[in-house]
Formats: structure tokens, C-alpha cells, sequence
């Protein structure tokens, strides 16, 4: 019994296929191809954008181009302040694992506590924390050949300030974001932070840059900023500031010194200072920029201003008499005395003498307005035109409301204030011919054109009397050099305390200019609170004018204007006979 | 015809393959400019690095602390000044003090 069917006689092969099978089978194969082609053309022409961005976004990134901070130079192009890289360390908590040696030589490496270190990889539930922000290059390369696991770097560049302290409050310094928070690091952010520029490239599966694609924008670096400061000048300038300071036990000090033909500023120190780089803990009083910052009432320093505006006026010649006896003087119920009385003295005489009696009576013969108007034209109580955060205007009140007792004092520096910076941009009046020229940080090689306030005569006698004033029998005496001639005016005067004035607090004041015939430098110097006893200006603050003067005239190749050999000679008499 | 044709069919395939080592290589020698380029930029960073810290070292504070306390050095004052005198001819006060202004 078989029910089996052979192969060829199956009735199955008997029939005939029908046509329309096969034709099914090709449409069926056809429309699949179409719709493979349709999906080809959706894909290369319809969709194209979409698909290209999408596989744009797995492969290509966009890479910032960090433009370099620019750096901050001085007038001989030494560097003041530069970024170099300072890499910061982070970690992913969790990632981390490291043996308890590793973690010790890290903690080593990055000077901070092992505890502190464990307490910060301890958070784990944080992604993402900063271990130490801004570590030295060396030390950064050494924690990257630890190899620990979870530990990583991020570039970024600190600022480092190789002058120190003795520039400190001119050229500021910049936050952990590189912007600028003080000083010129400050005032000239935009110029010297540049722009970054970007690319855009296609990375592969390990992460490295295979092709540039689209536009690669540039950076634009930051431009460097050349200061007029020369820091060999500002560094003496610094230097013996901070040994009288110390010296004379006061609280603070500062010193400009200003070339008085182009008007750059070429040194501008204050004591106490900071170093930039390492400012923690730092205190107001370190911060403080006293030169610009810090008004006072500039007491005889004034005086040389007062005899100048007469002389322009008119009112008096170097050799008019000025009565002064009996070293007192009464206006509306206060009196005006000089420390001794010097009789019968010259306008000369009242400078080298510093005489309040004699400035006050030359101030009368001056109407206020006429004083007011000389005060604004040599930028008392304004703003100084200089490219300085935080510089302020000092105080001058309008002359209409001005006592004849204010005029007075006015005359020998009491009832407005300035700061030193004014003070000494004042004196380039005298220095410069008559001419007050702008102040500038930047350097600059050509003269400067100023504003004409007083004649060339009248700013010459002013000159002579200040010669007078620092020479022997003057009260100034310690501004001598050796080998320059120097003129200057000494000021001592009383601090204001509350609504009076301390009897033993003093500020000293020096200013002045040298080689007195064709000036170069005007130098201030200001000490505050002198109390180991000598708080005279001629005594605290001559000295310091003295040697800065020396040293910066011999720095730029000023030839001594005097003879060596006399005050070498009288000492050599002294001792030799 | 069939002849010309695999002729035809080896040329694109082994243009194929030399377009994929072009590539490679392209991506290769990329790779390594950007090392090259970074590399550069590390060097440069380093020049300025060790340019600030010179500087640092030759700063005139730096110096003066140098000098002050490991040389143990003073600054002059015309106070410490030796003043040498010939016997018979006391040099320095032979030449008028010119200059000397009151």
C-alpha cells in the first residue's frame, strides 16, 4: 500500500504555472527597489539638511581659540604682567581611585592637607569639583604623570607679576577669570583681553581632530600695553620710600615722579604694597592707590602756586617786600602764625622761608575768583585726565563762598585738598614753562603740548625760589643732590581729625623738579604720619625727593648739571684739616 | 566586451581602495599637524613661562634682597665715604666750588 507519488509523474508538474506569478514576484522585486531608490532620494535630496546636521552633531565640534591675554610692558619693554599657563585640577569623585600613597603625593604636590583633600573627593554625589584652581605648569605636569584615575586638568592662564609689590598699585591685577580688577590690569581690559576666535573640526572615535570644516575664526590677541613707568626708577622710587617709611615710623607714603616734558608718569609707588600674585589677606591699606586716591591739604607745598598767580597778576616781582613781623597775623578771630618770626622778607624770602604770613598777605592782594580760576586751571578739584581707575578730584569749594580767612589759608595749603598726584602734576606748570601739560601712563616720546598758565618769566622766578627753598637756608635743604641742581617746596602739614586738627599728627610733603635751569623730572613724595619725631617735610620727605632724583636723572643719562667736587670738598675740609 | 569590462571593474576597485588610503593617510598626517600645532603653542606658552621667570629673578627687589641677605651687602650713603688726601696738596678743596648756589 503506498500512497507515494513518484517525483515524475507528480500530478503538481502536470499543471502549468500561471503567468501572473511571476510577473508578481518582478513587481514585487521592483517595488522594493523603488522604494529603496525613494528612500535614496529622501534621503540625498529631501532630508539632506537634516541628515547632515545630525551627523554633524556626532562627529563635529566646535573648538574655542583662547586669544592670550596681552601683556603689560614698561617704558624699556620689560614685562610687568604676563599670563602663562596655570592649569586647574578637577575630579570626578566618584572616578576616582587612587592608593593612599598617590593621594598623599598629590596632596604634597598641590601644598594643601590630606584631609582636605580626602573631604573634597568624599562628595559623592558632586560630578564635577575644582581641587586646586590655577596650579604652577611644573607642578601640573607632575600630577599628570601620577596617573590617577578621576583627577583632570583644564587649562586656563594666570597672570604673573614679576616686578612684585614695587608696581603693584599701577598695574593692578586680574581675577581668577582673567578680567582685569585693579589698576591698568583694569582700565585697559578690553584692549588687552583680545577676542577668541573658534573652529570648527571633525573629530574621530578617539577624539583627535581629523578635518577642518566651515571657517576657522581667529583670534584676536590681546594687544600689550606699554606703560610709561621705567620699573628701575619706579623700583628706587619704591625702595626709598619704603626705608623712610620705616625709618620715620609713619603709617604710609607715596612717591610720583613725572617726566616734565612729555608728561609720562615714570614712576608711581606707594607703601604699604601687596605682591599681586599672592593676595590673600590683603587690607585696604595695601590696596590703596594713596597717590591718586588719597586727598589731603597739601600745606606749604601750596605756596609756590599762591606767589605764582601773584606774579602772573601782577602784584608783585621776586623782590617786592612782603612784611611778615611779627610772625603773627590776625583774620576774623583766627590767628596765622610762622613757626619763628622772620621780619621783613622778599617774595623769595617767603618761599625759602615757607612764611604763612607772608603767603597770606601775598594772597590778598589776589581776589578769590582770580585764585579759583589759577586752582582749575592747574586741575585742583578735578579729575585728573589719566587713564587710572579711582582717581579723585580733591576738593576746591566755589570761590563765592569762600571766608577771607579761607582765602588765607587757601594761600599756604589749608582748605582744599588734593591728592599727590595733582599735587606734582601741578608743578609741570613751573617745570614746563609756564605750561600745564596732560599726564599720561602711556608712553609717549614726543613733548607734550600744554595749557599756557603762567609766562615763561614768571614760571622761570618760581623756579629760582624754589631753588632758594631746597638750598641752604632754605627750609628743604635735605632735596640737595649731588651733581643736580634741584628746586622743590617742602610741606608739613596738620591732619584733620574729626572736625579739627590732631597737634601730633602731620603729613610731609616734598615737591620739586630737577635740573632746576631745564627741568627733566618733577618728583613727589608724600609721608604720612611720620612719628619717630621728624615729621618736617624738609626732614621726612626731602631726603626720599633727594635720592629719587639722583638715581633717575643718572638712569636717563642726565649730565650733572653741577660740580661734583664742592660738597665733597667741604667734607673733605672738614675732616682732612 | 566582458573583458574590457572586469579591465574597467579592477580600475574602480583599486581606485576605491587607493581613495581609502588616501584618506587615511590625510587624516593621518592631520593629526599629526594638530599635534605639531599644539605642541608648538605649548613651547610658546613655556617661552613666555620661563621669560616672566627670569625676569623674576633679575627684578632689582629681587636683587636688593639677594644682596642684603645672603651677601650681606649695605646701601652706600656718602656717609661711609673714605676720603683720601695728599699730604702737601689737599686736593679737593683746590678747585673753586662752582655751583654751589646759595
Amino acid at each position: 500500500m503506498s500512497r507515494s507519488v513518484l517525483y515524475s509523474s507528480s500530478p503538481l508538474l502536470a499543471s502549468k504555472t500561471p503567468v501572473w506569478r511571476s510577473k508578481f514576484i518582478v513587481a514585487g522585486v521592483a517595488l522594493a527597489f523603488a522604494g529603496l531608490a525613494g528612500r535614496a532620494a529622501y534621503i540625498q535630496i529631501f532630508g539632506n539638511e537634516f541628515f547632515q546636521r545630525q551627523g554633524e552633531v556626532r562627529f563635529a565640534r566646535t573648538l574655542e581659540l583662547p586669544a592670550n591675554r596681552g601683556r603689560i610692558l614698561d617704558r624699556n619693554g620689560l614685562i610687568l604682567a604676563s599670563s602663562v599657563p596655570a592649569p586647574s585640577i578637577w575630579a570626578i569623585p566618584e572616578d576616582v581611585e587612587a592608593s593612599k600613597a598617590q593621594l598623599a603625593e598629590l596632596a604634597r604636590l598641590l601644598e594643601m592637607p590630606l584631609a582636605d583633600l580626602n573631604k573634597k573627593l568624599g562628595e559623592e554625589d558632586k560630578t564635577f569639583v575644582w581641587i586646586k584652581r590655577q596650579v604652577d605648569e611644573p607642578v601640573a605636569q607632575k600630577i599628570h604623570a601620577l596617573g590617577i584615575k578621576g583627577i583632570y586638568q583644564r587649562k586656563e592662564y594666570k597672570r604673573q607679576y614679576p616686578e612684585g609689590e614695587t608696581v603693584a598699585h599701577v598695574v593692578g591685577f586680574t581675577n581668577v577669570e582673567d578680567r582685569g580688577q585693579e589698576g591698568i590690569e583694569l582700565t585697559f581690559n578690553k584692549d588687552l583681553a583680545g577676542k577668541a576666535g573658534s573652529r570648527r573640526v571633525i573629530k574621530d572615535r578617539l577624539g583627535r581632530v581629523v578635518e577642518d570644516v566651515g571657517e576657522q575664526v581667529h583670534p584676536v590677541e590681546g594687544k600689550d600695553i606699554q606703560l610709561s613707568i621705567d620699573s628701575k626708577v619706579q623700583f628706587f622710587a619704591y625702595q626709598k620710600l619704603r626705608d623712610a617709611v620705616i625709618a620715620r615710623k609713619a603709617k604710609a607714603g607715596s612717591v610720583v615722579v613725572l617726566d616734565s616734558t612729555t608728561g609720562e608718569v615714570l614712576a608711581l609707588a606707594n607703601y604699604p604694597s601687596y605682591v599681586p600674585d599672592k593676595r590673600k589677606n590683603l587690607t585696604g591699606e595695601q590696596l590703596r592707590n594713596r597717590a591718586l586716591t588719597d586727598t589731603f591739604e597739601p600745606g606749604s607745598t601750596m605756596k609756590p602756586i599762591t606767589v605764582a598767580m601773584a606774579l602772573e597778576a601782577g602784584r608783585i616781582k621776586p623782590q617786592t617786600i612782603i612784611e611778615t613781623g611779627p610772625g603773627r597775623y590776625n583774620i576774623g578771630g583766627f590767628t596765622i602764625s610762622d613757626t619763628h618770626n622772620y621780619g621783613t622778607l622778599t617774595v623769595e624770602g617767603v618761599i625759602q622761608k615757607s612764611s604763612n604770613v607772608g603767603a597770606l598777605k601775598i594772597a590778598q592782594k589776589m581776589s578769590p575768583q582770580e585764585m579759583w580760576e589759577t586752582y582749575m586751571a592747574l586741575g585742583y578739584g578735578q579729575k585728573p585726565q589719566i587713564q587710572f581707575p579711582g582717581a579723585v578730584t580733591g576738593r576746591v569749594r566755589p570761590w563765592k563762598t569762600w571766608r577771607p580767612v579761607e582765602q588765607a589759608t587757601m594761600a599756604y595749603g589749608y582748605g582744599l585738598s588734593a591728592s599727590l598726584f595733582q599735587m606734582a602734576h601741578s608743578y609741570t606748570a613751573f617745570a614746563h614753562d609756564g605750561q600745564i601739560i596732560p599726564a599720561t601712563m602711556l608712553k609717549s616720546s614726543e613733548p607734550a603740548v600744554g595749557v599756557q598758565v603762567f609766562s615763561a618769566e614768571n614760571a622761570h622766578a618760581v623756579r629760582r625760589m624754589l631753588q632758594m627753598a631746597a638750598a641752604p637756608g632754605g627750609t628743604g635743604q635735605l632735596a640737595q643732590t649731588v651733581g643736580y641742581s634741584v628746586g622743590g617746596k617742602s610741606g608739613t602739614a596738620h591732619k584733620q581729625v574729626g572736625k579739627g586738627y590732631a597737634t601730633n599728627k602731620y603729613r610731609a610733603w616734598f615737591t620739586g623738579m630737577a635740573p632746576i635751569e631745564a627741568p627733566r623730572i618733577i618728583v613727589g613724595v608724600m609721608i604720612d604720619e611720620p612719628s619717630d619725631g621728624n615729621y618736617f617735610g624738609g626732614v621726612a620727605a626731602a631726603p626720599v625727593f633727594s635720592e629719587v632724583v639722583q638715581q633717575t636723572l643718572r638712569m636717563m643719562g642726565v649730565q650733572p648739571d653741577m660740580s661734583v667736587k664742592p660738597q665733597i670738598t667741604t667734607q673733605a675740609v672738614e675732616e682732612s684739616f | 566586451m566582458a573583458r574590457l569590462n572586469l579591465v574597467l571593474l579592477l580600475a574602480v576597485l583599486a581606485s576605491a581602495l587607493y581613495l581609502v588610503r588616501t584618506q587615511y593617510e590625510s587624516r593621518r598626517l592631520y593629526v599629526e599637524l594638530e599635534k605639531a600645532a599644539a605642541e608648538s603653542r605649548k613651547i610658546e606658552s613655556d617661552n613666555e613661562r620661563l621669560q616672566v621667570e627670569k625676569r623674576a629673578q633679575a627684578t632689582p627687589l629681587k636683587v636688593e634682597k639677594l644682596a642684603k641677605e645672603r651677601l650681606q651687602m649695605r646701601t652706600v650713603t656718602p656717609a661711609i665715604t673714605q676720603y683720601v688726601t695728599y699730604k702737601d696738596e689737599p686736593a679737593a678743596a683746590a678747585s673753586a666750588p662752582e655751583g654751589a648756589k646759595p
